[in-house]
């Protein structure tokens, strides 16, 4: 009985193999969006939850109430930890962390051989018990208690010493900026997860921190906030009361402080990581919420078009039923042969998405950024095996119900009539999928404008032919030796040194005080350390002044601002001024015309560029255009003399700056791929039910062709009924669309502006796209002989 | 076996009431040959449905071997059609789908005969009609008398008491009408009910009784000798 049923199924696939294509095509497409997606989120809920203490771990976040309104940022005093692990009992222990994130790449070697550039960070001696990073060799308890201890990874242990063998006690040596120092390697461990927010390659002990610190003539304070303070908890420990006490710790300690603290679940901070005003304001998790959101869609709309597309092609087969019945079949077995046949087509359908799924995952993770593999374990097939077989029978029930219910004789003697619900379910679909695909191709439109006027964007300075790498080493001491050396290069323009990259700075203070400010604001200006020729080699416009010079003595006490900062200020005459820089007087010798040096989501902020080559860490050298290779080639020799065995790390401005916009980018490129996803399953709707429609109006079109009317004059016929809906959906879909992308592009202060013009293209799109589509089914029907249609009444 | 007494069809639209049967009293026994004839529109086709539970009358009693077969459950006649009749039809109605043999062997799937038995049974009635060579061919690659012989295989292999057929031959050449009126003729010498619909005079005298519906009613009802 069943394999009779199997092989009658096939049967039923070839015969209608169009049909059964485009269902087997539709389906699969919708789950193997829904398995990428499934992947996805399934990975970012992993993300920092490895942790075995992840229940109790928990990181301090600070609270600073600025004019501007409250930030929330991780970064705290370098005494809080253990300050706080000493006065609350409810505190396991806690553990200080100067992350890796703080720092450019370090330099590390085995005496001073096999120089490597790599990630690396300070933490207390109970990090390794805090966090579950996988320790090889040590003990958790003191690997990191010893002043000079650093812990590798496995992978820095190869490339440093080429084994993990007998490399306990050995020599370690690391340099940051200017500071060069030893350590002994005490432990090993097996390296960061790709789920794991902090990612480093050795852990130093936290007295090199301190020690660092104060090379960098960096003061440990309460007011002084840098590294990350993690805790963790004892069992059974009421947060909301532990963050009420810990509120006002700092203030405790520092009079007049504006921060508070609270505790949050450190893998919580990864999905919920935005604050906004002090509440917290989601974060990633609002892509994995519309991810989610965009796979239920995306399987609900190919299971009703599976639905559709069954009982659409149900008239072609009422004859069957009708003789099935006759001949002694009950309604239960031809709702087991119809639900039978639609399991078999959603595993065979699966099948299809699972080879989807490992042809795309390669692209997938180049736009996702992610390193997801499809690993065919029980944990990945059994829901897979779930969703099919429910999926299948929601799928199969319905037609088979709808099929089986009629009475044989009015099937016999020719097609049973539909309620009018069923129509308006059928156009409501139409509308839905429509209106759905509308939005998708209009946000597509307006994500890749947006990033394409990100890139065309004068940004007030030229970050072409520009490449920096780090000051280090030798190059410290030596600076001017260096920079004269380096201007002698003749494909070099133009060399100076700043105090960050310029993307994105990471510097700012409160601390600038100036005539008539309010004694009250606090206001956040961003802080530019750089030598001269600075705004030379970035190119920037001065509005007013002068730039920084070798000409004049006293750069010191001179600075330059920008035009947001004058506004700020209110200053009428700023040139000449003197202001106050955390209680040096300054002068202010020059306005420059305001530059994006941050993400064009955030307004130019207030700026000052002060002259300070002894805290500068990078170099900048702008390159004339046409010779980049040779120049570069002879910058690396002039360096590696300079800093021999190093690697020369370089980068481009114009590549960090687009680095700003990853996240735009994978949007815009995941528009893309969700448009056509989109289109596509919409378009299958719409072919299943033209397909109905053309086999509803079988008799009309033909009586209509018996009276004369040519081919052209049934395709309107046909069509215009479609075109209808479409352009209804069109209607209601405009200002949905008009909506979420208007909300998108708030997010930028810069942006490109939303036309008209969009929402009309993606409306023709759609039309086209459907027109194109019914098009297909109309001219099958309009062309079919009229003696046909209505020989089989 | 048949008993139809005062059997009323009609359709209520909204100024009249259209007859298709009127009273129509109908006795039939077991072992009967009996003929429908009449002019389009005469209402033998319903009362045929109406006989085969494929329809279901307005108003009178039908009983089948003294008991009632009106209101009967859905499952109840799935029983009937599966054990006590088979159908005939003018557009053969066999399954596309499905080859000679499968066709012949659904009704007996339905019942839940063996495998086996299946087997047996099917080949036996090929080897009957003499299309033990066209089991495995499709419908479409039948002629028109060959497809009937498969849907009068399919009608009895459940073996039957009462065969109903609607316009048998309505659709066949001369030739294969007669062929299919003579295997029509030996069953009903093994002694099954037959009861046929035609528009054929000739091959109405097939039948030991012949029925002339008018528009509903009964005008003759004659023992053919």
């Amino acid at each position: 009985m069943m394999n009779y049923q199997i092989r009658l199924i096939f049967r039923n696939f070839r015969k209608n193999s169009s049909s059964f294509f485009i269902n087997l095509i539709g389906l699969a497409t919708g789950f193997a969006c829904a398995i990428l997606i499934f992947l996805w989120v399934a990975d970012e809920m992993s993300v920092d939850k490895f942790h075995k203490t992840d229940k109790q771990l928990y990181q301090v976040l600070e609270n600073q109430a600025m004019s501007q309104g409250i930030l929330t940022q991780e970064y705290t005093p370098d005494l809080l930890a253990r300050t706080l692990a000493a006065e609350f009992p409810e505190i396991k222990y806690a553990v200080a962390v100067s992350p890796a994130r703080m720092f450019g790449n370090f330099t590390v070697s085995t005496d001073d051989n096999n120089l490597v550039k790599t990630a690396g960070q300070f933490a207390e001696p109970n990090f390794f018990k805090a966090f579950s990073y996988d320790l090889l060799q040590g003990n958790p308890e003191q690997v990191l208690s010893d002043n000079n201890a650093v812990v590798i990874s496995r992978k820095l242990a190869l490339s440093l010493f080429k084994t993990t063998e007998n490399v306990i006690g050995k020599t370690f040596q690391w340099q940051i900026f200017s500071v060069k120092k030893n350590a002994v390697v005490s432990g090993i461990f097996e390296g960061t997860p790709a789920n794991s927010t902090a990612q480093f390659d050795f852990v130093l002990s936290y007295s090199a921190w301190i020690n660092l610190s104060e090379a960098l003539g960096r003061n440990i304070h309460w007011g002084n906030h840098a590294p990350q303070t993690f805790l963790v908890l004892n069992e059974g420990v009421d947060v909301k009361k532990l963050n009420s006490e810990i509120s006002d710790f700092i203030k405790t300690k520092q009079t007049g402080s504006n921060v508070s603290l609270f505790a949050v679940p450190y893998s919580h901070q990864y999905l919920h990581g935005n604050y906004s005003n002090g509440v917290e304001s989601g974060g990633r998790i609002e892509y994995v919420r519309l991810f989610s959101l965009i796979a239920i869609f995306i399987l609900l709309i190919a299971g009703i078009n599976f639905i559709n597309l069954a009982t659409a092609k149900a008239s072609k087969r009422f004859r069957e039923i009708g003789v099935r019945k006759v001949v002694g079949s009950g309604r239960k077995a031809l709702i087991v042969q119809f639900t039978g046949e639609a399991i078999i087509l959603t595993f065979m359908a699966m099948v299809i998405s699972i080879l989807m799924v490992w042809f795309f995952m390669p692209q997938f993770n180049l736009i996702t950024g992610k390193q997801l593999h499809l690993v065919l374990n029980a944990g990945f097939l059994l829901p897979i095996v779930g969703i099919c077989l429910i999926t299948g029978l929601l799928t199969g029930l319905y037609p088979a119900l709808y099929l089986s219910g009629f009475n044989p004789l009015s099937i016999l003697k020719g097609r049973p009539s539909r309620s009018s619900g069923e129509i308006w379910a059928r156009k409501g679909l139409v509308v839905f999928q429509f209106g759905i695909s509308v939005v998708l191709i209009a946000s597509m439109i307006v994500v890749y404008r947006q990033v394409q006027f990100i890139h065309n964007k004068n940004l007030g300075y030229q970050k072409d032919h520009i490449i920096y790498f780090a000051k280090e080493g030798n190059i410290v001491p030596k600076l001017p030796t260096f920079m004269a050396e380096a201007k002698k290069i003749p494909g070099v323009a133009n060399v100076s040194d700043i105090s960050s990259s310029l993307v994105g700075n990471p510097s700012s203070t409160y601390g600038m005080n100036w005539e008539g400010k309010d004694p009250q604001a606090n206001i956040n200006f961003e802080v530019m350390r750089a030598d001269v020729n600075l705004i030379e080699t970035l190119n920037i416009e001065l509005a007013d002044g002068r730039s920084f010079s070798d000409k004049f003595s006293d750069e010191n006490s001179k600075l330059i601002v920008n035009q947001a900062a004058i506004d700020v200020m209110g200053l009428k005459n700023p040139i000449g001024q003197i202001v106050s820089y955390n209680g040096q007087q300054k002068q202010i010798v020059g306005v420059v015309k305001n530059f994006h040096f941050q993400s064009l989501r955030q307004k130019v902020n207030p700026l000052t560029i002060i002259y300070d080559p002894n805290k500068t860490m990078t170099m900048m050298v702008k390159l004339k255009a046409g010779q980049e290779k040779q120049t570069i080639a002879e910058l690396k020799s002039l360096y590696a003399r300079f800093n021999p065995g190093f690697p020369f790390d370089y980068q481009f401005l114009d590549v960090a700056y687009q680095k700003l916009y990853e996240a735009e980018e994978r949007v815009s490129a995941l528009s893309k791929y969700f448009a056509g996803i989109g289109i596509l399953i919409s378009c299958l709707g719409l072919f299943g039910l033209a397909a109905y429609a053309s086999e509803q109006r079988l008799k009309e079109i033909g009586i209509r062709k018996v009276n004369g009317a040519q081919i052209t004059e049934v395709m309107v016929l046909l069509n215009s009924d479609f075109i209808k809906w479409v352009a209804l959906s069109f209607a209601i879909a405009t200002p949905i669309a008009w909506y979420i992308m208007n909300r998108w592009l708030e997010s930028f202060a810069y942006r490109t502006t939303l036309s008209w013009w969009i929402f009309a293209l993606s409306g023709v799109l759609a039309l086209g796209i459907a027109l194109l589509t019914v098009s297909w089914q109309s001219w099958k029907a309009a062309t079919r002989n009229p003696v046909d249609a209505l020989r089989n009444e | 076996m048949i008993h139809l007494n005062n059997i009323d069809k009609y359709y209520d639209s909204k100024f009249q009431r259209t007859f298709v049967l009127k009273a129509v009293n109908l006795e039939i026994k077991d072992g009967e040959f009996v003929s429908i004839m009449g002019p389009s529109g005469s209402g033998k086709s319903t009362l045929l449905n109406i006989i085969g539970l494929l329809d279901t009358p307005s108003a009178g009693e039908y009983s089948l071997y003294d008991k009632s077969v009106l209101d009967l459950k859905e499952k109840a006649k799935v029983d009937y059609h599966r054990n006590f009749m088979g159908f005939i039809f003018q557009a053969y109605h066999l399954i596309e789908e499905m080859t000679v043999y499968e066709n012949i062997e659904t009704p007996l799937i339905y019942k839940g005969v063996k495998s086996k038995d299946r087997q047996a049974m099917v080949a036996d009635l090929l080897d009957r009609f003499n299309m033990v060579a066209k089991k495995d061919l499709f419908p479409q690659q039948l002629s028109g008398g060959q497809q009937q012989l498969v849907g009068i295989a399919r009608a009895i292999i459940g073996k039957p008491k009462l065969l109903l057929a609607d316009e048998p031959t309505g659709n066949l050449q001369s030739v294969q009408g007669e062929m299919i009126m003579e295997t029509l003729k030996a069953l009903n010498d093994e002694g099954m009910t037959i009861i046929q619909v035609t528009h054929n005079e000739k091959f109405a005298g097939y039948g030991k009784r012949i029925i002339r519906l008018e528009d509903g009613i009964v005008r003759k009802d004659v023992k053919n000798v």
